[in-house]
């Protein structure tokens, strides 16, 4: 088959070159043969072209063949990850070529700790896979910069880090002699990402006595209801976890594209017998690859699961044991209060504690009333590992009787039969009016949920971007409690949304803060500060208003003495794009930010709370510095080591402030006017005189200039943690263990702290809640269990003292705007980060894009690739329309985070989105010593609200300019 | 040609001492294009190569990259023997590779979104992304990746008037010869995959080599390396090793169990990259509820597939049942990355040739 038969009439330009070119490196031995030769005898002849015989198998000239060789060759390679606010906590070899970085692959360098489960390696995806993009970019922050136009504008002088860091030094100490100190802000996202670069602002930011922010509420990835049923921020099982699962149920979690290095453990279960149903409005990239799909309308989930609760209850499905001894189930509720009946109140029920009123009560198998063992009133604290749940009497489910109390007979009902009241509603035709769920379909579903052996629920932001969503996630919760498929291998609710944990809390908690300092709830913080208030509705006003006076949740600056309230007056942003991804844009540009004397924003690239900042100060890439990384998905820690130098003039984070630190102290001492301030608030002085001192010294061993560089840092870090340093045990992780030289690699952590609930077993992956569930420890909450009944009066009064399907608000008028705006996290962006990135931007349209059904864009005489504009009454932007037959009709989804400057006018995917929040995850539970539920920031707070908006799209008429009326 | 002990023959080109082959899962494929950004930086950042994508993903349903490449003709007629012609796909079909304007906003003062500078951003090499077909709720798509198939009768290699594309003989590596190439074009033509590029700056057309410098081990640390697009794919759906090489899974999945198959088949260039085809969660009634009814028609996977893709499906269908029953699968444990240092069996034939 070698003869080449066919000619061809080359082109002249062919012909010219191929005389004009002799063909080099040719060896001479070649032999002219060829009298079937493509080309001739002439051609060959002339220009000497040697014939090859057979291409197939024998081809003699391949010298040549080192091109590509030598393209594939570097000098020296590290090992480092990516500080982006994502779960995927990866490893990557960088290679460095003439003092450049290269390129980056998969270092796939975790060892396997578990057999049963798929390789773990690799785990990087392809923004990862181009961060180098990101290190040498034309959009790079090189010099300390000062804005010369206006805030956004792009215009900058270059300055010297001595007058970048004096001018800012000089802000602040002015701020904290004028005792506003609580005026000075940090914003930073996410711990785990990089605890030293988070640490090195906040570090600061404590010592001042300013305010930390908190990011996993703001963000909306904090599910409420996890603290108020489980009384836990949130606890996940590690991915290798899915694949012990014999059914997943994906919902609302769109793990293809938000977690990618996971989704092999998903995809894998396929063909390791575990069946995999996935539920999502619209047909999506996760749904593709499951067994079954099921597409509730937008914001009907709570409805779903609580019909396929009602469906197991009816089935007798449920776990009986797991509710008698885990859940409150058993407990007793008052009928005249909808509080639960107390141990206080009912004479003769044998307590003996200082808190009976704390103490709950449940009726055994023969009607006698008994304490419910591990209620808060009979154990020491939240945590009280010597107390116990198990029982030792049997408890009645059902109960419906009276009982006589101090203040005479009452009515009481078990909390399960009022669960089961609940539950009554969602009959099998009403969920499917309400979502469009078969009636068959989510039945059969619950019912086989039910029977797997290990259930396991992949939680998303899907279902936690809405007002409700404490209402959604309770509905969700019920359904692993319900079956008991929680607290084992391959069970539970896994909500993977930002990481809200780090492996490393204790060392991180002690580097961030050596001081007692401020932290606030974000999104009360950016709510109050845009004035919401002034323009929101009666009744939220007032709840807001009385959470702030009850001091449920905390606002800074706080309220001084004469009632007053100053603005806040310094910000700093690094590590995160607070002004980019703020819900309620438009205010926060319009009413927050001018509120702000300086912006100063720390990063290695333009983005748009850098646009908008007053100071930029170049900091290190990701392959410019030392730190750590880590994530709940997998119980590695592992390093960032430096591949370069900082290019420019930039400098790592730790660098930064503990410069800033030194410039503070410098020009403190200069100034006669400094003296130490008396912390309002805090039994500390704030001394700026020292701050810098204060800022390396380890306060744990007291030993000083200890702290100088990010390195030591991060040992501090591991030093310091029972993960990484257990106690009495010598199996210390110091940071030359994982620093990616010779065989130096990723660790498991060896063991876990109190934040965790479970224990860490050699060859398992980390599953949460066996403390719980298998040791009997009491939970975290109010009645030592988990907690479906909230018997706070707010939550009695809004009738959600139990799971309950509401609609969503109205907060744009249907009618005006019809269609539901969605902006789920996408794929080719991390937040913002790879937004703005050419290799991405090429494999989707370069340009902001809005995905909507073709009857919706038939409807409005919309064609793909048109421009359109969304509006609706917050405000409008201009984006491209692609066609996306698999999004529900109704829905325009519009992936999130493009950065401003890519719409034109400088709008943005949150110009259409309101500050918004709701009333009931600013309370304190129990109202008075609120143990259950109290501010911790990412812990407990109000959760921003994105999905409960709605707009409409209409095509541009691009030949009319800007819409200025022009009529050619 | 090659034998195994059993007598049983692995078709090869003849001449080819071993056959390089991959086998993508295409039910562990989610379009993350991790395979793209590996291969593009690692060979095709610059020097006329920026528009190239050596390894790219479609939606299919969809016309991919280049727009509606598999229009084009090109590949053998029914014979085998003869060459079908095929189109060089213009410009605007793989889309140009857009430069953006960061620096003018964000250092500038411009008040321009950031956009592709070139007017024309009409196409791209993944502009259908998430399309494919069908009407919600019982719309389908499914990501296809595809390199070079480094046939084992490739019509480009035949196209070349000059011989400058060969197939290697120790593995079967389809090139072309950089130095022999003057950038006629008729492999581009002549590929029905349309996966040799044409490249304008060095006049000579270029094309994915399996990424021969590292599985040769030819990097400064010398270590054998799978090529880039398999050793960076996360949820790693693609096998990489020798076709003839019969204690590895490619040999197995494609000849033992046929659950792997080509791209194609009827252009007939014989390609040696298979396809685990993709299942689909079942269609819904107008009711909402799941049906018994596949998503994916059967005919669009013919169409891509060929009829070998029934059989496949099927056995796939059957092995799944198999493990949900808790009984062992063999093709269940070659689809499951166990070990990614074992994955690759590269080094096959090493000992046996030296």
């Amino acid at each position: 088959m070698s003869d080449q038969r066919e000619t061809h009439d080359s082109t002249d330009d062919g012909l010219d070159l191929a005389r004009r070119d002799f063909l080099k490196g040719i060896g001479a031995t070649a032999t002219v043969a060829g009298s079937a030769s493509v080309l001739g005898d002439d051609l060959l002849g002339m220009d000497g072209l040697e014939v090859v015989d057979d291409p197939i198998g024998s081809y003699p000239y391949r010298d040549w063949e080192d091109l590509y060789r030598e393209e594939w060759d570097w000098d020296s390679t590290a090992r480092s990850t990516h500080s982006v606010n994502c779960t995927g906590s990866c490893s990557w070899e960088v290679f460095v070529r003439n003092g450049q970085v290269w390129r980056e692959s998969q270092a796939g360098d975790y060892p396997q700790f578990d057999e049963d489960s798929p390789d773990p390696n690799p785990r990087g995806c392809q923004k990862g896979a181009c961060y180098s993009d990101y290190v040498n970019a034309d959009h790079r922050v090189l010099h300390p910069l000062r804005r010369t136009g206006e805030r956004g504008e792009g215009m900058w002088e270059r300055i010297s880090w001595d007058e970048a860091l004096t001018e800012i030094a000089e802000e602040v100490i002015d701020a904290v002699q004028d005792e506003e100190y609580d005026a000075i802000s940090a914003f930073t996202p996410i711990p785990a990402m990089s605890p030293v670069s988070y640490c090195s602002g906040s570090r600061l930011t404590s010592l001042l006595g300013g305010v930390g922010h908190s990011f996993y509420d703001w963000y909306s990835d904090l599910p409420p209801g996890q603290p108020i049923t489980w009384g836990t921020q949130t606890d996940n099982a590690e991915s290798a976890d899915w694949y012990h699962a014999d059914y997943i149920i994906a919902w609302g979690s769109n793990i293809n594209v938000t977690r990618i290095p996971d989704a092999k453990y998903f995809l894998e279960a396929a063909y390791n017998g575990t069946k995999r149903v996935g539920v999502f409005t619209d047909y999506s990239q996760t749904a593709i690859h499951c067994d079954e799909w099921i597409g509730p309308d937008p914001g009907s989930d709570t409805a779903l699961a609580l019909g396929m609760a009602r469906t197991i209850v009816d089935a007798g499905l449920y776990d009986e044991a797991h509710l008698k001894e885990q859940t409150d189930m058993p407990l007793l509720v008052r009928e005249d209060t909808g509080k639960f009946l107390r141990a206080s109140e009912v004479p003769g029920v044998d307590v003996d504690v200082e808190r009976a009123d704390h103490v709950f009560v449940m009726a055994d198998a023969e009607g006698e009333l008994r304490v419910a063992p591990g209620s808060l009133g009979a154990r020491d604290g939240q945590h009280d590992e010597t107390a116990s749940i198990e029982l030792d009497f049997d408890p009645q489910l059902a109960v419906d009787r009276t009982v006589s109390t101090a203040d005479g007979s009452v009515a009481v009902r078990s909390v399960w039969n009022r669960l089961r009241e609940e539950l009554s509603t969602y009959t099998p035709e009403f969920v499917t009016e309400e979502t469009g769920v078969g009636r068959e379909t989510h039945q059969e579903i619950a019912r086989e949920f039910a029977e797997a052996d290990r259930g396991k629920i992949i939680h998303g932001k899907g279902v936690n971007d809405w007002y409700h969503n404490d209402l959604g996630n309770r509905a969700i919760q019920l359904l692993v409690t319900l079956t008991g498929h929680i607290g084992r291998q391959g069970t539970g609710l896994d909500h993977y949304v930002g990481q809200e944990k780090i492996w490393t809390y204790e060392g991180w908690s002690k580097l961030n803060s050596p001081v007692p300092s401020r932290s606030v709830p974000t999104t009360l913080w950016t709510y109050y500060h845009c004035d919401v208030l002034d323009n929101a509705d009666a009744e939220t006003t007032r709840r807001v208003q009385e959470a702030i006076d009850n001091d449920w949740m905390p606002l800074y600056p706080s309220e001084r003495e004469d009632g007053s309230r100053p603005d806040p007056r310094i910000m700093f942003i690094w590590r995160g794009n607070y002004f980019n991804q703020a819900k309620g844009n438009v205010a926060v540009e319009e009413q927050l930010w001018p509120k702000l004397d300086l912006v100063v924003d720390v990063n290695f690239r333009m983005d748009s709370s850098a646009m908008y900042s007053d100071i930029v100060l170049p900091s290190a890439s990701h392959y410019e510095k030392y730190d750590l990384s880590m994530t709940d998905m997998h119980s590695y820690v592992h390093p960032f080591t430096p591949a370069v130098e900082p290019l420019g003039e930039s400098k790592t984070d730790w660098q930064i402030f503990r410069e800033l630190a030194a410039k503070i102290q410098e020009l403190a001492r200069e100034r006669d006017d400094v003296v130490p301030v008396q912390d309002r608030q805090f039994d500390r002085e704030i001394d700026l005189e020292s701050v810098h001192e204060d800022f390396v010294r380890d306060w744990e061993s007291d030993e000083e200039g200890r702290l100088a560089d990010d390195r030591e840092a991060c040992e501090f870090i591991l030093e310091n943690s029972t993960e990484t340093n257990p106690p009495d045990s010598d199996a210390q992780i110091t940071f030359d263990d994982i620093d990616g030289t010779d065989e130096d690699n990723p660790e498991r952590v060896r063991a876990v702290g109190d934040h965790w609930t479970s224990d860490l077993e050699e060859g398992e992956p980390y599953t949460p809640w066996k403390r719980y569930v298998q040791e009997k420890n009491p939970w975290p909450t109010f009645t030592g269990r988990q907690q479906y009944y909230i018997d706070h009066d707010w939550f009695l009064e809004l009738d959600e003292e139990l799971p309950t399907h509401k609609r969503a608000p109205t907060l744009q008028d249907r009618a005006e705007y019809p269609l539901n705006y969605n902006t789920p996290h996408g794929r080719w962006s991390i937040h913002s980060t790879w937004r703005d990135n050419e290799k991405m931007l090429r494999l989707q349209r370069g340009e902001p894009v809005v995905h909507l059904n073709p009857d919706d864009m038939d409807a409005r005489d919309i064609e793909d690739g048109d421009t359109v504009r969304i509006y609706n009454d917050l405000g409008s932007v201009e984006v491209q329309a692609k066609q996306y037959p698999s999004g529900e009709p109704g829905t325009a989804r519009m992936y999130f985070a493009w950065e401003r400057f890519q719409f034109p006018g400088r709008g943005n995917f949150n110009s259409l989105v309101p500050l918004y929040m709701k009333p009931t995850q600013l309370v304190q539970y129990p109202e008075d010593t609120g143990e259950h539920l109290y501010f911790r920031p990412n812990y407990w707070g109000p959760t921003g609200v994105n999905s409960d908006v709605r707009v409409e799209v209409e095509p541009v008429d691009e030949s009319d300019g800007s819409g200025g009326g022009g009529d050619e | 040609m090659s034998q195994s002990d059993e007598g049983d023959t692995v078709d090869l080109a003849e001449g080819i001492d071993h056959q390089v082959a991959m086998v993508m899962d295409l039910n562990k494929c989610i379009g993350c294009q991790t395979c793209t950004i590996a291969c593009k930086t690692n060979w095709t950042e610059g020097g006329g190569r920026e528009y190239m994508y050596w390894n790219n993903v479609e939606t299919k349903p969809g016309p991919g990259y280049p727009k509606d490449w598999e229009d084009m003709g090109g590949g053998w007629n029914e014979s085998g023997e003869e060459r079908t012609p095929g189109e060089l796909p213009d410009e605007e079909e793989y889309g140009t590779p857009w430069d953006f304007n960061h620096e003018e906003i964000m250092y500038e003062g411009s008040d321009e979104p950031l956009r592709p500078m070139s007017d024309a951003a009409s196409w791209g090499p993944n502009w259908e992304e998430d399309e494919g077909a069908g009407e919600y709720p019982n719309s389908y798509y499914f990501y296809l990746p595809r390199i070079c198939n480094h046939c084992t009768h490739p019509s480009c290699v035949e196209a070349c008037p000059r011989s400058a594309l060969y197939k290697r003989e120790e593995d079967g590596i389809v090139l072309v010869d950089q130095d022999r190439c003057r950038g006629y074009r008729y492999c581009v033509e002549g590929c029905p995959y349309k996966k040799v590029y044409y490249n304008a700056m060095k006049k000579t057309s270029e094309k994915c080599i399996f990424c021969y410098p590292r599985i040769e081990g030819e990097g400064p640390d010398g270590e054998v390396r799978p090529p880039s697009c398999a050793a960076d794919c996360p949820p790693q759906l693609r096998l990489v090793g020798y076709l003839d090489d019969e204690e590895g899974p490619i040999h197995k999945l494609v000849n033992e169990y046929e659950v792997a198959v080509r791209l194609h088949p009827e252009y007939r260039t014989e390609p040696n990259v298979y396809y685990i085809p993709p299942f689909a969660p079942p269609q819904h009634s107008e009711r909402g509820e799941s049906l018994d009814a596949e998503r994916i028609p059967r005919n669009y996977l013919e169409e891509l597939f060929g009829p070998k893709v029934n059989e496949a499906l099927n056995t796939i269908e059957r092995e799944r049942n198999k493990v949900e029953r808790g009984e062992e699968s063999e093709v269940m444990e070659m689809l499951t990355t166990e070990d990614t240092a074992d994955q690759y069996r590269l080094e096959v034939f090493d000992d046996a040739e030296e």
